[in-house]
């Protein structure tokens, strides 16, 4: 009967409104290196990076509330050991991958136990602490890790090929922090740790156990990320993959998107990559950038805590509630 | 007997707030704790739930030495406690707060979430389930407090304080939760201040001074006991009765 | 013998003048509970404002310590009011949003000292570079210990400040129990920006004698955050009279490890011991900590 024919051609319309835009995205997304330049695979390959680094150190961060600041190690850690397994047992990729992510997740189990009985500021200072051991051992055991020279992998440039890698890994991060953080049980208990650790323990919140856990799960992928990292730009040394910028980069991106949230990071990973090329692009490649990196955190902390994400979500200040802001800032 | 600390010892640097303390209670009463500030009541219930160890003594829950463990192990066991000023998760609903504290007991997030909601009309805060800790009331965080401490299925209840800050309405609706929570499954001890609230209570009132128990009775004994007057309810109490 | 006498001294001098770094970095912790991420730039930046001070109105370094410390507290109480209210906010931990918004100024800090100066090494001269007085059984190089003599002098005058005058007892009370002071009439903001600014103007001076002694580049300040962390967390964070100690403990450190493991054994050694202490004692090795 025609009005059933209506009716049904009328839902099918709705399903195509409704899944267009986001299956669009996902095509784009999925085919990029066969129509951008090379120049573009590799910066995007970036932000896909960033955006998975930033969501791994959200997890610790921002889901559970203790701020790691030597998160870098880990991607030091599992460049290095794919750099390792490649070129010193003659492994393959794959396998290098997961030993990265597993010995990263056991290190941050095994220092995790000690450190996360440590509270706020003195957990930031031990984890920036033994971010910076990490990279003075790398530099010392130059036998295995080349010391400060570096270490050299077997050149492999298949732009397509990592660019793909990085896409599945930073998917899979967001997929299992969707899982586990915003969706299971785990992530209930991890946000009632951050809120209130004493009463979450008097609920029967094993915290000690979760604390790990978060932490172990939130160093696994940035095992990984280094591994890839390692095999696609070839050449690693202790300033590349353990330098004090990388632990920087996540926090920034992290808090400039939004901590605690699923999205935040991967919308600051693309605003601070945006602003880095841009201004790169106006003043040449300097430093100039790092400047306004630090201006947006302190303007992250000041006025928008909850990053863009949190922005989008509460209304913006007028400007004259903003001058009457700051005012009151200055007064005595 | 349900709950039994034996010569508990607890000291901190130089105090000591609780001083060889040792308490009964029977399951399925409802057990007062009175005293004046800093005499050990709070310092007594961090020690039941294991928020710290004891410096020496035990504590024994349903017969099983339960000093030194861990508080979300104790929790497991079935002793729930409230805080004197609340400790709700700010940045969850109320139904959410619930329901972390279901975790021990339900098998999956849909019968946790059920549990709560039944908790929540318990506790007349399902109106408020959706909405978040930071835009309720302080009332409705004592009473979230409750509901946290009832979503682990205690067998032991342990009530610091909850009357503080209400109304006089308010606290006769308290009391008429409490009195409605009583049965035979669930022990519960208050701790409070307000006199009347606790001989309008409670089966049984151990009163403390400096980390010791001075007295322990029914509650018209209590009233009548000369040394509770005078570490306690003062020359004027006395002299009423 | 010798080799071990000349280490210890070599220690001590340097321990002196971390102690100045220290000092500062405890006394911003126990009073307003900020735990300050720039602390490594403020002596760099003082550096190189020694530094610049030097190459246009040339003279001695050490003439313009007084005018540096004039200038950077005079930055310290400018830029308090807005570490203030990133710590004042209700809505997340204080302590941990002073440590981001601090760690924000030291990336703004260092980015604004790699653009302007980019990754060249710097250094400044003054009349004592170079000369040493002899002890018979050891070198004491004149430089390290006019760094030393500035770092006793420092404390001396800080100590003073703080034990001795109205104002320091008022810092002190203030940094015991704030609610109290508050309510005994102290603006506790005001301390505050008080604090914060001798702490930067004093960094900030100690800035230019580091400058003197080694060398000067935009991205030292990491290994000054690392010297403070290490102090303060020995000495017991907010406990000032503790700094003095760790600070010798530090620099002996420093000394024998650089001496007979190699010095590129110092940071480990340095990590290491810093981590152990978190975790065995958090409180400090006197357990006086906050």
């Amino acid at each position: 009967m025609p009005s059933q024919v209506g009716q049904v051609k009328a839902n099918a319309a709705k399903i195509l409104w409704r899944w267009a835009p986001l299956s669009i995205l996902i095509l784009v997304v999925l085919s990029i290196p066969w129509i951008v330049s090379p120049l573009w695979i590799r910066i995007v390959t970036e932000v896909l990076m960033w955006a998975g680094l930033a969501q791994s150190w959200n997890i610790i961060g921002g889901y559970t509330g203790y701020l790691c600041f030597g998160h870098g190690a880990f991607f030091g850690l599992g460049a290095y050991i794919t750099g390792i397994t490649m070129m010193h047992l003659g492994w393959p990729f794959g396998v290098g991958l997961l030993i990265s992510g597993i010995l990263s997740a056991l290190l941050a189990m095994i220092i995790g136990y000690p450190t996360l009985r440590l509270r706020g500021a003195y957990f930031a200072i031990a984890t920036w602490a033994f971010g910076e051991m990490v990279r003075q051992v790398a530099t010392i055991l130059d036998d295995v890790t080349g010391g400060p020279v570096g270490l050299q992998l077997h050149p492999f440039l298949n732009l397509p090929y990592f660019y793909y890698v990085m896409l599945g890994v930073t998917g899979l991060t967001y997929l299992t922090t969707y899982l586990l953080l915003d969706r299971a049980r785990f992530g209930y208990k991890v946000l009632a740790i951050r809120e209130h650790e004493e009463a979450a323990e008097m609920v029967g919140v094993d915290t000690v156990t979760i604390k790990v856990k978060a932490f172990a799960l939130s160093a696994f992928f940035p095992g990984i990320f280094g591994g890839v990292f390692a095999y696609w730009v070839t050449y690693i040394h202790p300033d590349s993959v353990l330098g004090a910028q990388l632990t920087d980069f996540m926090v920034v991106m992290a808090f400039l998107g939004g901590i605690g949230s699923l999205w935040g990071p991967l919308f600051g990973a693309i605003v601070v990559q945006l602003v880095q090329r841009i201004l790169w692009l106006v003043w040449g490649e300097g430093t100039f950038y790092l400047i306004i990196i630090g201006a947006a955190i302190c303007a992250v902390v000041l006025f928008i805590p909850n990053g863009l994400i949190g922005l989008m979500e509460s209304r913006f200040l007028s400007p004259r509630e903003a001058v009457s802001q700051l005012k009151k800032t200055f007064k005595w | 007997m349900i709950l039994q600390s034996n010569d508990l010892v607890k000291s901190f640097g130089g105090v000591t707030a609780i001083n060889h303390l040792s308490l009964t209670v029977e399951k399925g009463t409802v057990f007062g704790i009175i005293g004046p500030n800093g005499s050990g009541k709070t310092t007594f219930f961090n020690l039941v739930t294991g928020m710290y160890p004891p410096t020496s003594g035990t504590v024994t829950f349903n017969g099983r030495n339960i000093t030194g463990l861990r508080p979300h192990r104790i929790a497991e066991l079935g002793i729930g406690r409230t805080f004197q000023i609340p400790a709700p998760f700010t940045k969850m609903t109320l139904l959410e707060n619930v329901m972390v504290s279901t975790f021990i007991r339900a098998s999956s997030l849909k019968e946790s979430r059920k549990m709560a909601w039944e908790i929540l009309e318990l506790m007349r805060l399902d109106d408020k389930g959706n909405t978040l800790v930071a835009n309720v009331t302080l009332e409705d965080r004592k009473r979230l407090e409750l509901a946290r401490a009832l979503g682990t299925h205690p067998t032991l209840l342990l009530l610091d304080e909850v009357m503080s800050g209400l109304t006089p309405a308010e606290v006769k609706g308290a009391i008429e939760l409490i009195r409605s929570l009583r049965t035979e499954e669930l022990t519960i001890i208050v701790v409070e201040h307000i006199m009347d609230v606790i001989l309008s209570l409670c089966d049984r009132i151990a009163v403390l001074d400096y980390g010791q128990k001075i007295a322990e009775d029914l509650p018209d004994h209590i009233v009548n006991n000369k040394d509770v007057i005078k570490a306690y309810l003062g020359e004027r109490y006395s002299a009423r009765n | 013998m010798e080799l071990f006498l000349q280490t210890i001294i070599d220690g001590l001098l340097i321990g002196g003048l971390i102690i100045v770094v220290g000092i500062g970095f405890s006394l911003c912790f126990g009073v307003m509970h900020i735990v300050d991420f720039a602390v490594g730039e403020w002596v760099m930046l003082g550096a190189y404002t020694g530094y610049i001070m030097v190459r246009y109105f040339g003279h001695d370094p050490m003439i313009y310590l007084p005018i540096i410390f004039l200038i950077f507290c005079g930055v310290g109480w400018m830029i308090y009011p807005l570490i203030y209210r990133a710590v004042s906010g209700k809505r997340h931990n204080p302590v941990i949003m002073g440590l981001v918004f601090t760690f924000g100024i030291s990336i703004m800090a260092k980015g604004g000292a790699l653009f302007i100066w980019g990754f060249h090494l710097h250094s400044i001269t003054t009349w004592l570079s170079g000369k040493s007085i002899s002890l018979g059984f050891a070198m004491v190089p004149s430089l390290r210990f006019s760094g030393f003599i500035f770092g006793i002098l420092v404390t001396i005058l800080f100590m003073t400040f703080l034990y001795k005058t109205k104002l320091g007892i008022t810092i002190r009370a203030t940094a015991q129990d704030r609610d109290t002071a508050n309510l005994l009439g102290t603006d506790v903001r005001k301390v505050g920006a008080l604090v914060y600014s001798l702490y930067a103007g004093v960094t900030g001076m100690s800035g230019v004698l580091i400058g003197t002694l080694f060398s000067i580049h935009a991205a030292m300040g990491a290994k000054y955050c690392t010297l403070a962390f290490f102090v303060v967390v020995l000495a017991g964070m907010g406990y000032v009279p503790g700094v003095i100690l760790a600070a010798f403990i530090l620099g002996l450190l420093q000394s024998f490890v650089g001496v007979y493991l190699g010095g590129r054994y110092n940071q480990i050694a340095l990590f290491i011991v810093m981590y152990g202490v978190l975790l065995i004692t958090p409180k400090g090795i006197l357990r006086r900590g906050i």
